[in-house]
């Protein structure tokens, strides 16, 4: 790469081809503020607020999407520059509602409110004439507020950029230009898929999250970086809270796995959780449970444990767990069986995945950012593993191809350049591939394969041999499981994904941590004559049980991940589990 | 070539269109077969007839005779005295003293007119616009054979920069300048974009190019996408202009069919594709990056610049974008070489500009005129003085965004460094002239209402500045701003041409700057006084 020499204030050095002034000034410890920009955002221009003198220039130039050049001499701090920023936030806060007592994120949180105290603003001379914007309070997450919005298109631009959603867009254009979703819908009955990225990177009020609303500010709050352990690829997240209480869930902009975005399932709804919260032992006393010590409930469990136990654990749990499970009962116990709760439905033919492949074909999420096609096998992308999902949308209009090999209920094949339906039969709609259009015309082709019972030995035949044959036609081809669980990964290393014969079985011991239990396992664990379930919240389940245990949720635990690419991330625990 | 006795020509702008052009024109058809005579006369439409009054026109030659407005019942009376029985159609005759109008041609032969110089327009107004062999008939796409046969790229581009042509757009850039920058960029795929979104409200010189030369237009393109290596062109025309779009079309179809477009043109193995994209109504896309992105389906919003669309524009690779007057310009210098086009005009703009005259004139319309002339010069030769002897108190120039001039430079030469050095610009060529009937706040206001409506909303000083400047001068109509407000004003001014992302932002401010430079006793009356020292505001008790 080539180096080129700039003065920024005053400070001669070196810095990539290329690289914006903003960046180059920052490289170098000096401070440009700024709105419209985010360094996961492509460089946009708009608010003009990192505006700077560039010698030899007849006008300001915005820092955020001007290059270096060799020897260009900037000045950051001029009077000029000055004078211009302050023009700009008095501009902005004279366009709107910007009446900083009456609003949530005030005194910390909001980015224009905080350039303006760095700017040691006290008032703005120029007279405003808002016409107030209806609030678009329709959202289950989070609410809308264009009389706070600086229409600095973060949120329009995350929203395009890293989700590949395009629901947010600016309406009109001038002085009436307005934040909408799709064609002007509300935004709970928009096709926003509730991802919150928007409400994220928006730097003032407009977009805030209803959860943590006046549950105290986010620089006030304790930031916990910790991993999401909603689904096997490992988000990173940051833990918002304060007082031992969770006001809000952010993605980790520095996280490998996600850069930033996170989906619904890892921001919104675990905190959005209204089941009953187990927090002591319960034993069966007559027909009914009651509170416990951990002494009592240990009692009354340990005789009925002896031996044939069946158990089962929920594989979002951390590598610990899953281990000294299985240590005491596949070990420790006679004639136990141990198992996920999933029933490996991802699992159960990884095995012959990677004993075929030898691992050539394994990708990372990673190649999904290069690939030029795409191939969903039984993926719904739009339903778990969103974040995945988020990046090959967000890659469709750069120009990648996407198949889906799934059936109609499948709503991430609506983006698809080709939908085949395998009517029953994986293995051959995967041999028919050959003759894909899409895939012909690819030169980088990973393959995303999803959860089901069809996904059999059969179907990895077919999958390699058609990896073989692109491979030998010059094609890269990457294979991604999306396997399941947060460590479904590790239950499979510990073998924990066999079938269990629950009529030998004289008890039954279930982890559920915070899963609900299926209707399914219900059923099944109604011939077992004694049952212990260790839950974090009260279910059908429990309901039944012999004897119930608390467990701690996400957030109070600590631990191990196996992600689905094989990577080791530690889950931090945030708070106390309740009394 | 066929000899004919008479030619009659009927006027096809979109005014003549909708008084009946059309059936006057089906009308003279019939009557002409009916007489038996339709072999020996030809019957074709012209554009450009530059009035407005006695629409539609009919012009018969080589008397050189017209009639207007005619009805299709009049046709049969014109027919049968003038070509019939050989004597004028007395009652029919437009009348003389609207003949003053600008049908180029005409005048210089008639000789009661200051003769315009017309290379832009050399055809517009002569030939068929709609027929493509009339337009190879008057030298059509013989700049673009000898270009492709005997001229290398390098060769057109020097000699575009010896001509010294300046982009006619507004900004004035050295157009062999941009080409150079086109052509030296390395890419596996070039464009080549007419920028004729011509939006400044109060031009429309482009439109008269299209609809009357379309295949100038396109000649032009085609031999730029030669010189700088590219092999796909995009028309971005206005949307409103409808009939430029069908002519442009069809002019499209008819090159396309005669070889002049597609692949290996005069068997050279130089290929060129050319589309037609359609505005959709919004003034900034007339900016050039906005454009791009236009035509490649996102939100008109301008790009910020570095890097410039010469290296980055359409769909990221090289693009050249032109204005169609500039591109007018390309076949004649290419026929008459460099030299030939320098001596019009004045030696830093060399050549002619096209001019659309509006205001409290006696005669509004079009005319093209070498560089140089004088303010005073278009009012009192082109325009024939002001309306009902009223005074000149300032010109605008440039549609919306150009310079408010006030009386004391009318005497400035209209060219770019003239203009430049007296702090002003020319812009895209509208000259709207008033007279002391008009307010200045009031004029501010007014275009200040067509910024905040046409702004993209992208970037904050253009969005919100041209809103609170508006609302400064909408107090100072009212009566209620103070001498603080002006300073508002000045600074909004400033900062919106500092700090804008856009040509639109940092010329937006220029009627501001200038009526608080020159009328700012008047401005200030509206505030000390309360008055409106020309009795439009709304103060002054006038309603509108």
């Amino acid at each position: 790469m080539r180096m080129v020499t700039v003065t920024i204030d005053d400070k001669k050095f070196e810095v990539a081809e290329g690289t914006t002034v903003l960046r180059a000034a920052e490289s170098s410890g000096i401070q440009i503020p700024t709105l419209c920009d985010h360094k996961s955002l492509a460089p946009y221009g708009g608010c003009r607020l990192c505006l700077v003198e560039v010698e030899g220039m007849r006008t300001l130039q915005p820092s955020c999407t001007m290059p270096v050049s060799q020897n260009m001499v900037v000045h950051t701090n001029t009077p000029k520059v000055k004078e211009a920023r302050k023009f700009v936030l008095t501009l902005i806060f004279s366009e709107r509602n910007h009446f900083c007592m009456y609003c949530q994120v005030s005194n910390g949180d909001c980015e224009l409110q905080n350039s303006a105290y760095a700017e040691g603003m006290t008032h703005w001379p120029l007279q405003p004439n808002f016409t107030p914007y209806p609030l678009d309070a329709t959202h289950p997450f989070y609410v809308l507020d264009n009389n706070r919005c600086i229409l600095c298109r973060r949120c329009v631009r995350a929203c395009a950029e890293l989700v590949g959603n395009f629901t947010l867009g600016i309406e009109e254009r001038g002085s009436n230009s307005v934040l909408i979703a799709d064609l002007g819908t509300p935004l709970g009955e928009s096709t926003c898929v509730s991802c919150g990225t928007c409400t994220q990177v928006c730097p003032t009020g407009a977009l805030i999250d209803r959860q943590s609303a006046y549950l105290g500010r986010a620089k006030d709050s304790i930031h916990t970086k910790s991993i999401c352990t909603q689904c096997s690829l490992g988000c990173g997240i940051d833990v918002i809270h304060r007082d031992n209480v969770v006001s809000r869930v952010e993605g980790d902009w520095d996280a490998p796995v996600n850069a930033g975005i996170l989906c619904k399932m890892g921001r919104f709804v675990p905190l959005a959780e209204k089941r009953e919260r187990l927090t002591t032992p319960l034993v069966k006393k007559g027909d009914a449970l009651k509170a416990a010590t951990y002494k009592e409930a240990v009692e009354a469990a340990s005789p009925a444990l002896k031996a044939g136990v069946a158990a089962f654990v929920s594989s979002t749990l951390p590598a610990e767990a899953l281990y000294s499970f299985k240590k005491v009962f596949a070990d420790g116990i006679k004639d136990s069986q141990v198992m996920t709760l999933d029933e490996s439905a991802y699992t159960q033919h990884l095995g012959d995945f990677l004993s075929a492949s030898k691992k050539p074909y394994e990708g990372l999420l990673s190649d999904l950012n290069g690939a030029d096609c795409v191939v969903a096998v039984r993926a719904d992308l739009s339903n778990t593993h969103q974040v995945a999902g988020f990046m090959v949308k967000r890659a469709l209009p750069l120009g990648m191809k996407l198949v889906s090999i799934d059936d109609d209920s499948s709503k991430f094949a609506e983006y698809a350049d080709e939908k085949i339906d395998p009517k029953g039969k994986l293995a051959d709609a995967v041999a028919g591939l050959k003759s894909s259009k899409a895939l012909e015309s690819s030169t980088k082709i990973v393959f995303v394969l999803g959860k089901s019972a069809d996904l059999d030995a059969a179907t990895a035949k077919a999958l390699f041999s058609l990896a073989e044959y692109f491979t030998k036609a010059g094609k890269s081809v990457k294979i991604i499981s999306l396997k399941g669980e947060a460590n479904a990964y590790t239950a499979y290393l510990f073998q924990m994904d066999g079938k269990v014969d629950l009529k030998k079985s004289k008890a039954a011991f279930v982890v559920l941590g915070e899963e609900e239990p299926s209707q399914k396992l219900i059923k099944d664990l109604e011939s077992v004559p004694f049952l212990v379930v260790q839950a974090a919240y009260a279910s059908a389940l429990t309901a039944r049980a012999d004897v119930v245990l608390p467990a701690p949720i996400w957030s109070e635990m600590e631990g191990h991940y196996i992600n689905l690419e094989g990577k080791v991330q530690t889950a931090v625990k945030a708070i106390q589990p309740p009394e | 070539m066929k000899t004919v006795r008479s030619m009659v020509l009927v006027s096809n702008d979109p005014g003549s269109l909708a008084r009946g052009a059309n059936e006057v024109f089906a009308a003279l058809q019939t009557e002409l077969s009916r007489l038996g005579i339709q072999e020996e006369i030809s019957l074709t439409t012209v554009s450009d007839v530059g009035r407005s009054d006695a629409l539609p026109l009919v012009i018969i030659y080589p008397e050189a005779t017209i009639y207007g407005p005619v009805k299709p019942d009049d046709v049969r009376y014109l027919v049968e005295e003038h070509l019939y029985k050989g004597r004028v159609a007395s009652t029919l005759v437009a009348s003389t003293k609207e003949l003053t109008g600008r049908i180029t041609w005409l005048q210089a032969r008639q000789g009661t007119l200051p003769a315009e110089t017309r290379i832009v327009l050399e055809r517009a107004g002569l030939i068929d616009p709609e027929d493509i062999n009339d337009y190879i008939l008057h030298d059509g796409y013989s700049a673009l054979g000898k270009v492709l046969i005997e001229m290398k790229p390098e060769e057109v581009i020097a000699e575009i920069e010896a001509s010294g042509l300046k982009g006619r757009g507004g900004a004035g850039f050295p157009t062999g300048t941009k080409w150079k920058y086109v052509a030296k960029t390395r890419a596996n795929k070039k464009y080549v974009i007419c920028n004729a979104d011509e939006s400044e409200p109060g031009t429309f010189k482009d439109r008269l190019v299209l609809e009357g030369d379309p295949h100038g237009v396109i000649e032009a393109m085609i031999i730029a996408g030669y010189a700088v290596g590219a092999d796909e062109g995009y028309l971005y025309i206005r949307g409103e202009y409808g009939l430029a779009q069908e002519r442009v079309r069809k002019a499209i179809a008819q090159a396309e069919e005669l070889g002049f477009l597609g692949e290996n043109i005069f068997g050279s193995n130089f290929s060129f594709k050319l589309h037609i994209h359609s505005g959709a109504g919004a003034y900034i896309c007339g900016e050039e990056t906005a454009l791009i992105e236009s035509i490649e389906g996102k939100r008109g919003e301008p790009r910020s610049r570095p890097p410039y669309p010469t290296t980055n524009g359409l769909w990221d690779m090289p693009t050249l974008v032109n204005n169609v007057e500039t591109l007018a310009n390309i076949p004649a210098i290419l026929r008459h070489g460099a030299k030939w086009y320098r001596s019009f005009g004045t030696p830093a703009s060399p050549g002619t500009k096209v001019y659309t005259i509006l205001g409290n004139v006696n005669i509004t319309g079009l005319i093209e005129v070498p560089m140089g002339i004088t303010l005073r010069e278009v009012i009192n030769i082109y325009a024939k003085g002001m309306k009902g002897n009223s005074s000149f108190k300032m010109a605008q120039t440039g549609g919306s965004s150009g310079s408010i001039i006030p009386a004391a430079l009318q005497d400035t030469p209209m060219d770019f460094e003239s203009f430049n050095k007296a702090g002003v610009s020319l812009g895209s060529g509208a000259l709207l002239i008033c007279n002391e009937d008009t307010c200045v706040v009031d004029l501010a206001k007014v275009l200040l209402i067509f910024f905040k409506n046409e702004s993209c909303g992208k970037c904050n000083p253009c969005r919100i500045g041209n809103e609170r400047a508006y609302q400064i001068l909408a107090n100072v109509s009212e009566g209620t701003a103070t001498l603080h407000d002006l300073e508002d004003l000045d600074k909004i001014s400033q900062f919106l041409y500092e700090m804008s992302n856009c040509g639109l932002g940092q010329t937006a401010a220029t009627p501001i700057r200038d009526i608080l430079k020159y009328f700012r006793a008047e401005v200030e009356a509206h505030i000390r006084l309360k008055v409106c020292p020309a009795g439009t505001c709304p103060m002054s008790g006038r309603k509108y």
